[in-house]
């Protein structure tokens, strides 16, 4: 028999917060879950927009001043990976128990939570995949390498998400880009020697995709609904 | 995967190497593989004083960030520093090179509710 869970629910489109204040209601949603709580998923937009850094990120990878400029905020996440530019996405954030065993490695969380999305994806007339695994990345930029958490179409990303783990529980955080902001995403950040601007530029562009682009809903409480869906649909666990 | 027959576990997937009152840390064989490639280690400071069950340092791994707890009570009395600069062995070396850190125990008895190489092993097999 199987039996659906019952998760927390926050759909926090269109609540205005500090991109300060995004990552610390995340992380108490970690760490309530750690502590017992019900699985928990929120779905948020972000303005101002925001550059958001990796766990263990160096900060000197951002050049703040430039930020300061475009008013964009700057944020540490408590997931890994690298510098990400918020504004123009749907954030997802998921916190559930960490499963034991084989089930509660990396990889298997993502797999997990990659189908619910792509189903998601699916209802808005988007045929999203699992990506290929890029390994190790080496530059400061999130979008320019792929690793098998992300979602792409065709060979471009479309989602990237990244995790932490904390007293047996996990979070996940996903960003699906919904439109491209009019922020140059390269001069926000101080590159490292022998990379070149340009080429980071390029490879943003032609490595990414947005549902606009694609042609797909791109209002974030669209998207939201459906992902929700997707979750619902996929996994057994119902947020409400 | 490999469980070598000499060293105790905890169930959170760390290795304890006793030597005395010393312990070696790391994390084991099948955690270095379901983390997947280590990108960065960040260590405890040597002097820290530890609970056994507490967390006291973090790997990231492509993509996530996981916190190390400390199997044993005790003073963290040496770190990995190699690790700064080749976290990957961590993936390569998990019983080797790839050891985090080392505490002074301060109830070495606490060893002895740790798991065995067979009792870890039906840990991770059986889920």
């Amino acid at each position: 028999m199987t039996t659906t869970a019952t998760g927390r629910l926050f759909d926090d489109v269109g609540t205005a917060r500090s991109a300060e204040e995004q990552m610390a209601t995340d992380v108490a949603m970690l760490e309530a879950v750690a502590d017992g709580a019900s699985p928990a998923l929120r779905l948020y937009e972000w303005s101002p927009p925001a550059l958001s850094l990796g766990r263990f990120q160096p900060l000197a990878d951002v050049d703040e001043e430039a930020c300061d400029r475009a008013g964009v905020e700057v944020v540490r996440r408590p997931t890994g990976g690298r510098a990400l530019l918020h504004g123009g996405d749907l954030t997802y954030a998921v916190a559930i128990p960490r499963p034991a065993g084989p089930a509660g490695s990396v990889d298997a969380v993502y797999c997990r939570l990659a189908a619910p999305l792509i189903a998601g994806l699916a209802q808005l007339g988007v045929h999203a995949s699992v990506a290929r695994h890029d390994g190790r990345a080496t530059g400061p930029v999130c979008f320019t390498s792929m690793q098998g958490a992300d979602l792409r179409v065709g060979e471009r990303k479309l989602c990237g998400s990244a995790q932490v783990r904390r007293g047996g529980a996990v979070l996940q955080h996903g960003s699906v880009l919904l439109r491209r902001l009019p922020v140059d995403e390269v001069a926000l950040l101080h590159l490292r020697p022998g990379e070149d601007a340009q080429l980071a530029r390029d490879q943003l562009r032609h490595r990414t995709v947005t549902l606009e682009e694609l042609g797909a809903a791109v209002t974030a409480g669209a998207v939201a609904e459906a992902l929700v869906d997707g979750l619902r649909s996929t996994l057994d666990m119902d947020f409400r | 995967m490999d469980f070598p027959e000499q060293l105790r576990y905890s169930t959170e997937h760390e290795w304890v190497a006793v030597d005395g009152v010393r312990a070696r840390v790391g994390v084991t064989d099948f955690a270095q593989d379901a983390l997947g490639d280590v990108v960065y280690v960040e260590l405890p400071d040597v002097g820290l004083s530890v609970l056994a069950g507490s967390s006291c340092a973090e790997v990231e791994s492509t993509k996530s960030v996981s916190e190390i707890y400390a199997p044993v009570s005790g003073v963290v009395v040496e770190v990995n520093e190699t690790l700064v600069d080749t976290p990957e062995y961590v993936n390569q070396e998990p019983y080797g090179n790839g050891w985090i850190f080392a505490v002074e125990m301060s109830d070495p008895s606490e060893v002895d509710a740790l798991l065995d190489a067979a009792g870890y092993r039906a840990l991770v097999e059986e889920g």
